[in-house]
């Protein structure tokens, strides 16, 4: 009796002990996805389309956090807080500094969460043989090669001769920077046009009108400008429309959100480059899940392209599909 | 915390009791809130989450503390100011700066002078916090001696400061750290492994990697030490030293404090000048934590700093609070952040709450006044 006793006693002990291995080897069949970009506003917004159809089609769970203004002061207390969940295997992010964020996504690495950037970049955005290699990928645009689209489309519009300008937004942000240096580099291309000049508007549409305005005076024979981003190409072309050059003087707009497309419509803008942020989105799930399945050829450096849009094929659902439309919006 | 002001002698026991009463509640109200908050994520956030995620943690604590600091350090001389009368509105911007000196300095004697980092952190440090009391001390001679009112004084500081910083490291984040910084930032005076093979350990961080690195949570990371140390000291000064009673009497009644023979000026320079030091301590310390000095670092976080004062009980016309008040302001706007992102409910309700909040606190303030007012005249 007390024997049987004891031999129950201990099967149900050892029982005890071996289903709750067998229950934790079954239940995470797939990885929990978080998703930090790196401030609100459309074009993460589109990206999250992106994700959240990738997860949808995998079947996975995502954890979806947007930090209110730009910088790590801010990125970072929100990263930690999604860290501190516990739950997450892959954390799909666009750091707001490419130095300052290597230690806190350092530290997210330690604690079990695999990084994968999007959009913007850790070190110098090279992890194979650069500073910073422990990101799975980094997934964005080549900036200077947007720069050299805009240089192109816009020497085409003008038949590769005549004077061109950049409205800029802030020295030593690197995308802007970097579509400003593409944009050279694209001009320098055809012998017959000219630069005249680079502004820094300090990513504010008004200042933008100001300087373009001056410009516009200075230059009397000025062909084209070039908006690094959505408010310098609006306040380019702003400027242009109050002096009455449109048509004139051609403006190219960086990013395809719904005030770019307007200034299109509207004709303020002749040119729009969009960015496929969709794109990220979609593709950085699929890395994670990827890489989750044991995959380990997952490219470290993916460049997603551009569309270039223009009054012409605005409606092309072909094309009107890379504007940056965010339901509700 | 601190025992305040004793009551003073009241002929009608009752009213004493009430007045004291008044005094409890608008002094105790945010404790009670904090721990509120602390209950209602530890539950919702267990129970949406099916028990896979808690709220209550050892690393999610540190978190806290981590988030805290350049708020608390912003808030803390922000304290003093504000019980003093005054405003300080370049707090954001002159953290940027003694980010931005300090990583510059850093990276200058290590990399092209061969200092050992050892003693170029340090003096980065030092010079950081300088350059934030600078400013500081102009602000208060400025505000003073000139008699300008200090918000538009302290706006003026906030531009000159944000484009002297953006001047120094022509915008961009300044690199080029040694090791020693980021070390300092991020690494921690205990470290706790939890569960199989684990164990607290001092100073010395456990080499470990995989599966063990990810049980690791560093306990009192070295800028928490910091502020708490700064915190300490300021406790001390403001609620047992003279310098303390000045400021009370300075931001209570101006004219009765130069009366009874309160150095107003010079008390008022110090007091700005204490706001620099402590937001050079933020700035120093977040080149530390993010490995780089950067001149936005502190403009996202100045409103919380003023609204974690407000919250914490400092009145807005002088006179009253604490430096224990603006701990738990400084804490209840990180315990929402942090909440709600576990909570996955989009950040920015933290706004509206934390509005509500600093509304609140005052209305609480407010209240105490004239209710104690009503007491005191029968």
């Amino acid at each position: 009796m007390s024997k049987r006793f004891v031999t129950l006693l201990i099967l149900s002990l050892v029982l005890l002990s071996i289903v709750p291995f067998a229950v934790a080897q079954d239940a995470p069949a797939k990885p929990k996805i978080g998703f930090l970009p790196g401030v609100v506003d459309p074009f993460y917004q589109v990206m999250e389309i992106g994700v959240n159809e990738a997860v949808a089609d995998f079947g996975l769970e995502v954890v979806t956090q947007y930090p209110q203004t730009w910088g790590p002061s801010v990125q970072t207390p929100i990263l930690e807080a999604m860290i501190a969940r516990g739950d997450l295997d892959y954390l799909i992010t666009a750091p707001t500094d490419k130095e300052q964020m290597i230690a806190p996504l350092q530290a997210a690495l330690d604690a079990g969460v695999k990084i994968i950037t999007v959009d913007t970049f850790l070190g110098d955005g090279d992890y194979v043989n650069g500073p910073v290699t422990f990101p799975i990928s980094y997934i964005g645009s080549d900036n200077i090669e947007g720069g050299r689209i805009a240089a192109r489309a816009l020497a085409e519009v003008l038949g590769g001769k005549g004077k061109v300008y950049i409205q800029n937004t802030n020295v030593g942000v690197s995308t802007t920077e970097q579509r400003g240096q593409g944009f050279k580099e694209g001009i320098a291309e055809f012998p017959d046009m000219e630069l005249v000049g680079e502004d820094y508007n300090l990513d504010d549409a008004n200042t933008s009108v100001e300087q373009t305005a001056a410009k516009l005076q200075a230059v009397p024979d000025l062909a084209g400008i070039f908006g690094v981003n959505v408010f310098s190409a609006y306040g380019a072309g702003n400027a242009v429309k109050a002096a009455g050059l449109e048509g004139k003087v051609q403006v190219i707009a960086f990013d395809a959100t719904a005030d770019a497309i307007q200034n299109l419509r509207d004709g303020v803008v002749t040119l729009v480059i969009a960015q496929k942020p969709h794109d990220m989105g979609y593709l950085a799930v699929a890395f994670a899940m990827a890489d989750w399945r044991g995959v380990t050829s997952i490219p470290k450096h993916v460049t997603t392209g551009y569309a270039v849009i223009n009054a012409e094929n605005v409606d092309d659902p072909e094309v009107a599909k890379f504007i940056y439309q965010v339901p509700g919006q | 915390m601190a025992a305040e002001s004793q009551p003073l002698a009241v002929p009608a026991e009752k009213s004493n009791r009430q007045k004291q009463v008044i005094l409890a509640v608008s002094r105790l109200w945010a404790w009670v809130f904090l721990v509120g908050l602390i209950l209602f994520f530890t539950i919702t956030v267990f129970s949406t989450s099916g028990g896979d995620v808690n709220f209550l943690t050892v690393r999610n604590s540190q978190n806290i503390l981590m988030a805290i600091t350049p708020v608390l350090l912003m808030g803390l001389g922000q304290t003093f100011v504000i019980i003093a009368g005054g405003i300080d509105l370049s707090v954001g911007w002159v953290m940027g700066l003694a980010s931005v000196i300090s990583a510059l300095v850093i990276a200058d004697f290590t990399n092209n002078r061969g200092m050992a980092e050892t003693l170029a952190i340090p003096l980065g440090f030092g010079v950081g916090i300088l350059s934030a009391a600078i400013p500081g001390f102009i602000n208060g001679l400025i505000i003073a001696k000139l008699s300008i009112p200090p918000f538009i004084v302290t706006l003026g500081m906030s531009f000159i400061a944000r484009g002297i910083s953006l001047l120094l490291s022509g915008g961009n984040v300044v690199i080029g750290q040694p090791p020693g910084v980021r070390a300092f930032g991020n690494e921690s005076l205990f470290y706790l492994i939890s569960g199989e093979g684990g164990g607290l350990f001092f100073l010395n961080r456990p080499n470990v990697t995989g599966e063990v690195l990810q049980r690791l949570d560093r306990i009192l990371p070295w800028p928490v030490v910091v502020a708490a140390i700064v915190t300490a000291v300021l406790l001390f000064v403001l609620h047992k030293t003279q310098f303390g009673r000045h400021t009370y009497a300075i931001g209570g009644n101006r004219e009765a404090a130069l009366r009874a023979g309160v150095p107003v000026d010079r008390h008022v320079i110090m007091l700005y000048t204490l706001s620099g030091i402590t937001v050079g301590f933020a700035g120093v310390l977040h080149t530390a934590r993010f490995n780089g000095g950067s001149s936005i670092a502190g403009d996202p976080l100045m409103l919380s700093s003023i609204a974690a004062v407000i919250i914490g009980g400092v009145s807005m016309f002088g006179g009253h609070g604490s430096v224990a008040g603006t701990v738990i302001g400084a804490l209840i706007i990180a315990v929402l952040t942090t909440g709600l992102v576990m909570l996955n409910v989009l950040p920015f309700y933290q706004f509206v709450v934390v509005g509500i909040v600093v509304i609140l606190a005052v209305l609480i303030d407010q209240a105490r006044d004239l209710i104690i007012g009503r007491i005191e005249s029968h």
